[in-house]
């Protein structure tokens, strides 16, 4: 129980009626990088918002280092330690890089709702900022406005985002979606390097970026996970042949 | 990193300096009288821009917590010349900006829950609400009339009493100055820079640790308090409250001043408080269309210049930098003549249609500073072709300004 990170135990979600997601169960062991794939409209970003508030579960649990946060608000699932980017780039655009990552540190860092402290005398804090923009490789963009970078830029901006305050477990939704070769590569390294010792859950269509960087893989389809295995376990998997991986595979 | 003290102390100074010298260069009664105003409109509109510019909420109630803070001032400057309390003059802003506070923590706790439409309906509902109060709850909002009071009677501050314009614009210069520097300071703590956030973006505000209502809770109050205060300057400067400094139009006057400053720039709404009043009282000295000009300033500025005045200034900066202001001289240059015409114009048709409409008795009429006959064709049809060619010749210069604006913010390999 105790190495467990993450743990979905029979999530379940209607919308209007419909079942989106039909009984999810995946437990993320602590510091694995753990991968979850399926075709469109499986219900991965579904999960995703189950697991972190932004939709309320209908039912099931889910358990975070073995304590409860079904249904939690988001910024309480944040503050327990877990933290997420999403598929479509959420960042504060009329924000300078440099704001944005230390906005996304004040209330790990204990800052809270204070309005007798100035940021600029914060030395940790800014330090920390400073920190994670030279790891995301921003520090010539550090007070350019995040809306006007380029989208690689604002993807790594967004992973930043995610992983500044040090929260244990990361979820990473498409890290590299609609990126070139060399975007992807920049994208995979920095996600290696910012995630060590720490448990990621990564939604991926790139099969290339999944079995590089992935320890384990869940399979989901229309709501169910189908296999969960190492890399060569699912790839050999003879159901998620079927289901995805063949068509998915030949695209490579 | 870190700037000196006294680099960062430096634009205070200035500003304080200013504060200090302007009453001697403008001496005339008027003039006091309009900066008074002025330094009320700032710290009001300043507080706006609390919501609207940092925090992302807009309001159409804002005026409620300036009247409500007003009111009670002037409540309590009766209860001081009653002596049943003692408080100096100076010290009542700050009675008026607790109140501010206090109805704001009130409102907050319910309205903040969302920002957007539903922010603005609720600030639209409570506005309206505390308008008809004014008119049923007598005995505190006086009616009609309003409620008055005395500033001298209060007990004096160093000798000082207050009775002159003068006096009493020292004491609104302080407070503005005080207001603004708290509302800089605020501006730099993490729920201020997070206010920002909330504004940009409130779900990820929200996945990143914060609670936006909560967010935008703690600014909303700042703003009810910096509101109030202005309420009780009001209340000091004017000596009455009435259902007017508190009901939507002057809310919507809060807003249209705000939003010509612009609301992206914390110094925006000082412009605006600062072009608005203006407006307000010179033009309308001169003209009883004043908030039809106000209206169309508006319109445009919304249309043709989103960051307001101060964005104007900041987008010349650009230029500024890269050495090419000049390369804007000329272009600007040409197309000021055709577009004074072109003002000019409309604004003398305008007024010579009111007058024709609402004076028409009276032949002459007085425009600019000359006299002329409004039954002869001349005028009419010299306003008319000022109108048309300036309008025309601008269009064509206005090609002129665009092609030089891209040649001199032009840089090569870098998105703006």
């Amino acid at each position: 129980m105790a190495t467990e990170a993450l743990k979905l135990d029979n999530v379940k979600k209607n919308f209007a009626g419909t079942e989106i997601i039909r009984g999810l169960n995946l437990s993320v062991t602590k510091n694995e990088r753990h991968a979850v794939i399926g075709p469109n409209g499986a219900g991965k970003s579904t999960a995703y918002n189950l697991i972190t508030g932004r939709y309320q579960v209908s039912s099931g649990r889910v358990f975070l280092n073995g304590e409860d946060i079904t249904n939690l608000e988001p910024y309480e699932v944040k503050r327990k330690g877990l933290s997420r980017s999403f598929q479509i780039t959420n960042i504060f655009p009329k924000m300078s890089v440099f704001e944005n990552v230390r906005c996304s540190l004040l209330w790990a860092m204990g800052y809270k709702y204070s309005f007798w402290k100035m940021v600029g005398n914060q030395t940790a804090l800014n330090e920390d900022a400073e920190k994670i923009i030279e790891e995301l490789n921003l520090k010539d963009r550090r007070n350019t406005l995040a809306g006007v970078l380029s989208y690689a830029e604002q993807r790594a901006l967004e992973i930043g985002i995610t992983i500044a305050g040090g929260s244990e477990v990361i979820l990473l939704d498409e890290p590299t979606a609609g990126m070139s070769v060399s975007e992807t590569e920049y994208i995979v390294g920095l996600i290696r390097k910012v995630t060590e010792g720490k448990t990621l859950l990564v939604v991926e269509h790139d099969m290339g970026v999944v079995f590089d960087l992935a320890d384990r893989i869940s399979v989901l389809v229309y709501g169910e996970i189908i296999a969960t295995g190492t890399p060569t376990e699912v790839k050999e998997n003879q159901a998620v042949q079927e289901a995805y991986l063949g068509a998915a595979m030949e695209e490579h | 990193m870190q700037k000196s003290v006294f680099s960062s102390a430096l634009p205070w100074i200035f500003a304080a300096a200013i504060l200090i010298v302007l009453p001697f260069i403008f001496t005339g009664g008027g003039s006091i009288t309009i900066m008074n105003q002025i330094g009320i409109t700032i710290v009001l509109a300043m507080s706006y821009n609390m919501l609207l510019g940092q925090g992302g909420m807009l309001s159409f109630g804002h005026a409620v917590y300036m009247g409500i803070g007003g009111f009670v001032a002037v409540h309590v400057m009766n209860i001081v010349e009653n002596e049943y309390l003692w408080l100096p003059l100076p010290f009542l802003p700050l009675v008026g900006g607790l109140v501010g506070l206090g109805f704001a923590t009130i409102v907050g706790s319910f309205s903040t829950r969302k920002a957007g439409t539903v922010f603005a309906m609720i600030s639209l509902g409570i506005g309206e609400l505390i308008a008809a109060c004014c008119i049923i709850i007598t005995v505190f909002f006086g009616g009609e009339e309003g409620i008055s009071g005395d500033r001298t009677m209060a007990p004096s501050t160093f000798g000082i009493e207050f009775i002159s314009q003068k006096e009493v614009y020292f004491l609104i210069a302080f407070w503005v100055l005080l207001s603004i520097f708290v509302m800089y300071l605020f501006t730099q703590t993490p729920v201020g820079k997070m206010a920002n956030a909330v504004r940009d973006n409130p779900e990820r505000a929200e996945f990143v640790g914060y609670s936006q209502r909560w967010v935008r809770y703690v600014s909303f109050c700042g703003a009810g308090f910096f509101a109030g205060v202005a309420g009780a300057l009001f209340a000091i400067n004017y000596e009455i409250l009435t259902e007017q400094n508190l009901n939507t139009v002057m809310s919507f006057q809060v807003l249209l001043a705000t939003y010509i400053g612009g609301v992206g720039f914390f110094l925006g709404p000082v412009f605006g408080a600062v072009l608005f009043t203006i407006l307000q009282t010179v033009i309308g000295l001169q003209t009883d269309l004043w908030a039809l000009y106000t209206g169309i300033v508006f319109v445009l500025m919304v249309m043709f210049l989103p960051t307001g005045l101060t964005g104007l200034f900041a987008m010349h900066l650009i230029p500024l930098q890269l050495g090419r202001l000049g390369m804007l001289i000329k272009p600007y240059a040409k197309i000021f003549v055709p577009g004074l015409a072109f003002v000019v114009g409309s604004i003398a048709l305008i007024e010579l249609i009111n007058h024709v409409r609402h004076h028409g008795e009276e032949q002459f009429m007085t425009l600019f500073w000359i006299e002329f006959d409004t039954t002869s064709f001349l005028p009419w049809a010299l306003f008319l072709i000022m109108l048309g060619v300036g309008f025309y010749v601008s269009r064509v210069f206005a090609k002129e300004v665009a092609e030089a604006w891209g040649e001199a913010t032009f840089v090569e390999g870098e998105r703006r």
